[in-house]
């Protein structure tokens, strides 16, 4: 079972809502690389993992993750407070806001909600890591432009 | 009965003591969150175990602290036996929260 801590596990204070960059933001939440796949990855991974310690770490990486779907989740909240119809309009939040308004609902950036479809448990612990590290390796995905490329090894 | 959410006028959360509280909390919890995966995975280490206890005994005076003053952290630190502040205080979502 878990229980809820009322704080977040890192302070989101934001000053000036921007629901363009909410509706990048948003698809850490949701998206293909978001923090519900990750949680539900490791989450569900865990039954059949045969050693205790993967075990340990796959539940307690899991929880983690649940928290920062909390800090994402407050990150897409405050920059889309206070907002009126017309500072969305003929923005990219207005198609997420035409049917959430300014609820968190998750999606990824391109508006497609969340599906468990993004992760994998295969029950085998090599097939399951592999995909744990495919997940990890997503994250260069996450950068800028720039830096999209890894060094080479 | 429904509440307006009435917590900016008895924000404890508000108060700076509170602030200080919850930040050393967040950074304890962050070092017992790194070494408790450390110990996931070398749970023979001493070394990492003695740590842990260090942390987890200053987390629960801090803990203790922070529900006294400033308000449940989870379902069973609502310390008042006259008011509900689990509802009452704000969720750690909002601006003025944190």
């Amino acid at each position: 079972m878990w229980t809820y801590e009322k704080k977040l596990q890192y302070p989101v204070k934001i000053k000036n809502p921007n629901p363009q960059l909410a509706q990048l933001i948003i698809t850490q939440l949701g998206g293909p690389d978001g923090e519900l796949g990750a949680s539900m990855r490791y989450l569900n991974q865990r039954y059949s993992m045969p050693y205790k310690e993967v075990t340990g770490i796959l539940t307690d990486v899991g929880t983690e993750e649940l928290a920062h779907l909390e800090m994402i989740a407050a990150i897409v909240y405050q920059l889309t407070r206070n907002l009126k119809e017309e500072d969305i309009a003929g923005t990219p939040f207005a198609t997420y806001f035409v049917d959430h308004t300014t609820g968190v609902y998750p999606v990824a950036a391109s508006g497609v909600p969340y599906d468990m479809k993004y992760i994998a448990v295969k029950g085998d612990i090599i097939a399951d890591l592999n995909e744990d590290l495919a997940a990890d390796a997503a994250i260069p995905q996450m950068q800028p432009l720039s830096k999209k490329h890894r060094n080479p090894l | 009965m429904m509440r307006p959410n009435n917590y900016n006028n008895t924000c404890n959360m508000c108060h700076g003591n509170c602030r200080d509280k919850m930040k050393m909390l967040r950074a304890l919890d962050f070092a017992i969150q790194e070494t408790v995966l450390y110990l996931d995975a070398y749970p023979d280490n001493q070394q990492a175990l003695d740590y842990y206890h260090q942390l987890i005994e200053q987390r629960k005076e801090v803990m203790e602290e922070y529900e006294k003053a400033c308000g449940p952290i989870n379902m069973y630190g609502n310390k008042s036996h006259t008011s509900w502040d689990w509802v009452n205080n704000p969720w750690p979502w909002e601006h003025d929260a944190n």
